[in-house]
Parts: structure tokens; sequence; C-alpha cells
């Protein structure tokens, strides 16, 4: 007895501590299967599994990722090659379904010339009538039917076959920017139809993209297979298994053994030893995801505007960019990202200053600081670590922040309650355009303005330039909406990621888009 | 003659064999190596503060990732805090965490066995179906659940460590009281008219300890333990607390990388005070337990 009790206290305890060295049970789960010497098989790690295959309804990076390889839009954005590399030219839009069309002298009605040749994958051919049906389905969905009003679309008709007019409430220079989405994916409405409804897209596929989703297992991988029939240019990968990896170090080793050819989500400690890895390399670049310390407006301290601006001068910038994200970030200096045109900073002075912190939070009335409640969205190593060092330095001047760590999802569905009082999240913005960046996040209406942060002033000046032709004049009143949002600092502004992608050396095509998206139809493996 | 009150009958430990039972443990070699470990943890999280220079919390205080070195012997992490301070910090977190949950495990398990091995008839079997049901679920989960329903902080893995507890102690009452009951003295005690909890507190629980120790000092293990899982897992202690369980998950994604020692001496700290109290309570059940053979 006493032998056994010793054992297995020792045996717990040494399984406890290696416990952390085991593979992730998903990571081996088809090894055998893959064919990662195959031309024509590609193996991913993702860290999440999706959510829905609807593209009405689908948001995040893994779920838009089958939309875009079992779904077309109307249009497209063009690619370019910059030193070397292939990255998405937003500004350029080109076609896709629709091969032409026209706009009206007064900006407001496009008449969409579509081809005859697009077929969907169950074998009916698309006709105008789908496309109706598709932005029907939009307009009712709950994700996509905010875009749709973004958008400014009024009402949308089949002209012929193969003739849509669609007619805008007033010209916005978002409408075709937002076209290419995967939420405006043109669905075959007949088949769904068929199937009973919307509910069944959550599940299946109807489009008449370059792949079918072959299986899907949230909690362990998806397979997309080529469609042969496909109307546009076949891709060269066969099959594509998209492995759910949730482990961050997990998808790194999986790379570094060559067990996988693209990795999404490396952590920036990881960039440096998969450089020298033989046979990887790092894809890093500069985008507009942006990642914000939101306090809400609507919560003392932080309906005070001195309390917020305070914060932002406690939070260690430099220390954010070089030990958390090693340089894997850059500097965050306006509510809208540095690469985004319409970009300013006018108006934004928070530095690392505690001195101007204590301040200004004397000022505010709290001499002595005050107690506050984070909610921290798990997931993420480095929302966790830039967490810790704020607490400290805040610390410093009197603020105690408590942290409460929350499993992703419920954080997820904690925040959109608009009552968190402070959080980390990330946001990027698929359009980019300060029109759709401030008008999701910062205005009073926005669908993600979780922090409440309400200016009526902001609002007119965006409502202004939603319908403003010029884009001069459009950068205008962005410029002068972000100096408001900068001085009043509803948010602070931790750091601009770079969007890191792990690729085995021979894994060609990938295409750096705004949304992070990786578009399986222009890669290949040799 | 002097009427005998029954309020002054009172069961007593032998004197006889309780002056032994110090001398008895002091002999048992492994009892004193874990009761050692048990002291050097307690000790050292107690002093820690005055011993180390550096603050449990306290970022920058070293280089980042550090190795163990003569200026941080158990290395850094990445925010540059000192990782001995914080073990032994988190030896202070996780020893009261022990003692308050077998406390709570102690306070409501007891009693609820008691009563039920004493009471017997539906009452009886009520209580103890209750205890099965939760010993049905397995413990970590059940702590989990309790855990996730008060909320993530230190107090709810505390109170979910000490529920999964409380079985297992009612189980050990309610098999000890049930044999007792049938002692002679009991039936005395019952023939005299004395209530029945004055029975069960005065003459059936004095004598139901030994196996009910040896089970609080194995349960301190185990409560340790557990609190390290829930803590791992994201439930227990939030940072920048320091814990063992969440030293380990954040060490985690280090040890592919090389650091080892931030997974290391947390894990070592978890290993060797849970061998303390298993190895004291092997000592204590060996010098316990013949005792109980050799009572009338």
């Amino acid at each position: 007895m006493k032998v056994t009790a010793k054992v297995i206290a020792s045996a717990v305890a040494a399984g406890l501590l290696l416990s952390g060295c085991s593979a992730n049970a998903n990571s081996n789960a088809n090894s055998g299967t893959d064919a990662a010497s195959g031309s024509t098989t590609l193996t991913a790690a993702y860290s999440e599994g999706g959510t829905t295959l609807n593209p009405t309804e689908a948001n995040d990076v893994t779920s838009d990722t089958f939309v875009l390889a079992a779904y077309d839009q109307l249009v497209t954005y063009a690619t370019q090659e910059v030193d070397g590399v292939k990255t998405a030219n937003t500004a350029e839009i080109v076609p896709m379904i629709a091969e032409s069309w026209e706009v009206s002298d007064d900006d407001t009605v496009y008449t969409f010339s579509l081809r005859d040749d697009v077929v969907f994958q169950s074998g009916n051919t698309l006709t105008s009538a789908d496309v109706v049906g598709s932005f029907e389905l939009i307009a009712a969905s709950n994700s996509a039917s905010f875009l749709y009003g973004m958008a400014g679309i009024s009402e949308v008709t089949a002209i012929d076959e193969s003739t849509v007019q669609v007619t805008l409430t007033a010209p916005n220079h978002l409408f075709l920017q937002i076209l290419p989405m995967y939420s405006f994916s043109m669905i075959d409405t007949a088949t769904v139809e068929a199937n009973g409804g919307a509910e069944w897209l959550s599940t299946n596929t109807a489009g008449s993209g370059p792949f079918t989703v072959d299986s899907w297992d949230p909690s362990t991988e998806a397979v997309l297979t080529r469609y042969d029939e496909y109307w546009g240019d076949a891709p060269e990968l066969e099959t594509v298994n998209i492995k759910f990896i949730t482990e961050a170090s997990n998808r790194v080793q999986l790379l570094a053994k060559g067990e996988v050819q693209l990795a999404l989500e490396i952590p920036a400690k990881d960039v440096a030893s998969l450089e020298d890895t033989e046979g990887v390399v790092v894809d890093s670049r500069a985008s507009n995801k942006i990642l914000y310390f939101a306090m809400n407006n609507n919560i003392a301290p932080f309906d005070n505007e001195l309390v917020r601006q305070a914060v932002s001068f406690a939070i260690p910038y430099d220390k954010l960019l070089t030990d958390v994200m090693q340089g894997q970030a850059s500097a965050m200096t306006s509510s809208v990202a540095s690469s985004t045109p319409g970009f300013t900073a006018e108006g934004n002075e928070a530095t690392y200053d505690l001195d101007k912190a204590k301040e200004l939070l004397a000022e505010a009335g709290y001499p002595d600081g005050f107690t506050f409640d984070f909610t921290l969205g798990s997931g993420f190593q480095d929302w966790s670590d830039d967490a810790v060092l704020i607490q400290a330095e805040l610390a410093k001047v009197g603020v105690t922040m408590n942290i409460t760590n929350m499993a992703r999802a419920q954080f997820l569905e904690a925040i959109a309650t608009k009552q968190v009082q402070s959080y980390i999240s990330r946001w990027t913005s698929f359009v980019n355009d300060p029109g759709y960046h401030l008008g999701l996040l910062l205005t009073a209406d926005g669908t993600s303005n979780y922090a409440n942060y309400n200016n009526a002033e902001v609002d007119a000046l965006w409502t202004e330039a939603s319908t403003e032709p010029s884009q001069e004049k459009r950068n205008e009143l962005y410029g002068q909406a972000q100096e408001i949002i900068n001085e009043e600092t509803p948010w602070a502004y931790l750091y601009e990621y770079n969007i890191v992608v792990g690729l085995q050396e021979g894994t060609e095509g990938y295409t750096s888009y705004p949304d992070g998206i990786v578009r399986y139809s222009q890669m290949s493996v040799n | 003659m002097p009427e005998i009150q029954p309020k002054n009958l009172r069961s007593r430990r032998r004197t006889s064999t309780t002056v032994g039972f110090g001398r008895l443990l002091l002999r048992n070699k492994l009892g004193m190596v874990g009761l050692g470990v048990i002291a050097f943890w307690t000790l050292g999280s107690i002093l820690i503060g005055v011993l180390s220079p550096y603050g449990a919390t306290e970022t920058g205080a070293g280089p980042l990732l550090d190795a163990p070195s003569a200026a941080h012997l158990f290395g850094t992490d990445n925010f540059g805090r000192d990782l001995m301070t914080r073990v032994f910090e988190g030896g202070k977190l996780s020893l009261w965490t022990g003692l308050i949950a077998v406390a709570i495990s102690l306070a409501i398990g007891v009693p609820l066995g008691g009563i039920a091995g004493y009471a017997g008839g539906w009452l009886g079997s009520v209580i103890m179906r209750v205890m099965d049901v939760l010993l049905a679920f397995p413990s970590l989960v059940l702590a989990m659940a309790v855990a996730a329903a008060l909320g993530p902080g230190t107090s709810s893995a505390m109170i979910a460590v000490g529920i999964v507890g409380i079985p297992e102690f009612a189980r050990i009452t309610y098999g000890q009281t049930v044999s007792l009951k049938q002692r002679e003295w009991v039936e005395a005690g019952r023939a005299l008219g004395l209530p029945a909890s004055t029975i069960l507190i005065r003459h059936i629980v004095p004598n139901a300890l030994a196996p009910i120790v040896v089970r609080s000092t194995l349960g301190m293990g185990y409560a340790i333990l557990t609190a390290a899982a829930l803590s791992f897992i994201g439930l227990g202690a939030q940072p920048p607390t320091a814990e063992w369980g969440v030293m380990i998950s954040d060490g985690r994604g280090y040890i592919i990388s090389g650091e080892w020692w931030l997974t290391f001496f947390p894990g070592l700290a978890i290993a060797t005070s849970i061998l303390g109290f298993n190895l004291l309570g092997d000592a204590l059940r060996d010098v316990l337990d013949p005792r109980l053979r050799t009572t009338a």
C-alpha cells in the first residue's frame, strides 16, 4: 500500500509535468493518410475549427476560408506582385461571376452582366435569379445584413437571365469594395430551397467555387477537394487538409517537422526559431489587424474621458512591441490602422508616461487610483502577456486591474452584451476603408462597438462621408472623426499585428489579403 | 453511593498508548522525510517575503527568460519575474488551499457520515446515496463544474476542491460509526439515556478519528493537485497571482523552445509536496492503525 501510494503520487505529478510535452491527439489523428510528399496535396494547421459554412453568417477566419474555397462572388480583388511577394490590390476590382458592369451617372445604379458558363457544384447553371436570391439571403441574415446596409443597397432586380441591376440608396464608395467579400458569395438558391432554406447552409455548401468541402469536423480537421468542372482556372491543388490544432506550439512543431505545409497564428516568440529552421519560410507582413484595449464608456470610471486618457499614458507601448510581440507588430497610433487610406494620428498624444498618468488621474478625481475589472479572452498568448504588463504598470499609479480569464467562446458572448468593463480585442477590417472600420467599431450603431463609444459629431462625420463620392473629401471627414476619437480615447491603442504565416519551402502562391484568409485556388506545392 | 451523572462519563484515549504515539511517529523514517518536505515548503512560503529580494509579481526583476543562475536560482519567466519567489509564493497559496479544502470536507463530511451511520434507516440511506452520486463523478470534472459555476478565482477553487472531498470523509466516518455503534459503551450510553448527539460527539467521533486523520493528510496532497489542475485550465488563480498550476500552464508553450525551468520547478514543487503529504499520511496510518487493533 505504502509503495503503491508513493508510486502513484510520483507518476501523477510526473504526468502533470510532462503533459505539456505530449503532442496534441489531433496532430496524430490522420498523419498516416497525409501524402505530404504529394505535389497536389497541401496540409495546413489552423488554430480554430470554424463555426459555420453559411456565407452570410461566417465571420471567423476558418469559416471564411471554407466559404471562399467553395463559393464565388460577383467581383473580386486584383492581385499584384510587390518585391517578389504577392499581395491583394484591394483598390482594383476585377470581374469574377460578373464579366462586366456599368455604373449610372449618378453612381447609384450598377448593372452587372453575368457570365453564362458558371455552373454550381450541384450542376445547376447560375442565372440572375440566383444572384437576386443570394442578395435576399444576405439581407435576411444576422451577420451579413449589416454589410448589406453599409453598402447602401436598396434594391436588386434581374433584368434578364444574365443581367442584374443593383440600386443603391445613395452613391456609396464601399459598395464595390464589399462585393468581393465572402459574405456576398453567390449561392445556388434552387438547392437551398430544395433543402429547406438557409439553415441547411450552415453545414452544407451550395456554391460554384473551385473546391468542395468534402468533410468538416470542427474538432479535428476539414478536407477540401478540387472541383474539376470549375468554370474558371483550375486550382493546382487537388486536396487540402486543414487540421485544427489549438496549441500554438504544436502548430509550430508540425511546421518545423514538415508535417504541414502551411501554419497560421504563429506566436511571435517562435518566429525567430522558425526562420532558422531549414525548409521553413516565415511570411510576416504588416497588416491592418489592430489590437486595442477597450474601456467601456458606459461604466464608471471609464465614462470619464480623463480616466481613459490616464490609462492610455500608463501603457508600456515599447515593451509590448519588443518583449511581447518581438518585432512582429508595429505601433498603433489611431483607431484606424496606418495602412488604411485616410489614416491620421492627429489628436493622439498617448505615450508611456506614468507621471502624466498620475496627473490626469488626480485631475479626474482619482488621486489614489481605483479598481476595475478586466476580462481576458483565452487563446492568445500575447493578449495575456499584454494584460499582465499593463496590470503591473497600472499598479504603479495606484490603479488595480482585476484580471478574469474567460474561454474564447464565452468571451465573445460576454463582450457582445456591451457590459464588460474593459477587455482587449483585435480587429481586422476586411475592407481597408475607414468608413467600414469606424462604422462597425466606433459609431453609435456599430454592431461591434462593444465599448459603447457614442459621439454625435463622429456619427455625423461618418454619415456624411458614407455618401461622399470624392475620396479626398471623404478622407478629410474621416480624419476629423479620428482626431475626435484620438482625443476622447475610448480605447488605448496597443499595436498593429503583422500577419505571420509559416510555409514549407516549395509551397507557392500565398497571396496576402487584408482579411488574412488563404485562397487555396492560388496555391501549389512543389 | 454517589450517583454517577451520565454527563461525567466520557470516552478517553488510553493514556498509556498516547505517550508512545509521538515517539512511534518520529521513529518512522519515511514519515519524517514527508514531514520534513512539508515543513520545508511551509517555512519557505512563509519566509519567502523576507528572504527574497524580489517580489512575486515584480516584472523586470531580471532579464526575460533567464536560465537558473546565481542571481535567480530558479530562473526568470517571460516577464522577468523571479521564478523562485513565485514558486514559494505559490506554495503559500497551495498549502492554504489544501488546508481550507480539507477543512471544508471535514466540516461537512464527518458530521454527515456520523449522522448517517448512527441514525441508519432511511436517513442514513438518503445521505449515503447522495454521497454516492457525488462520488460517481470523476473528481476533477466535479471540481471543474463547481469552480466554473462559482466563477474563476482562488476561493472558488478552494470551495470546489472542498466539496469534492466531502463524500470520502462521509464514507469513512459512516463506516467507522456503523462499526463503533455496536460497542458496549455505546449501548451503555444509550441505556443511560444519553442523547444521540452526545454519544456521537463525545464517544464515537474521538474513536473514529484515526482513519480520518490519515485521510486528511492524503487529502491535503490531493487538494493541492486538484487546485493546481483547476488553475492550469484557468478556473483557479487569476494573473498575476503566483500559483503552481498557473505557472505550469503558462510555461507550457516554452518547453519546446527550451525554457524548461518554467514548468520544471512548479512541477517539482507539486510533486514533492504531494509526496510529502503521502509519506506523512502513510506513517500516520502505520502508527495509528495498530493501536486501534489493540483497543478493547
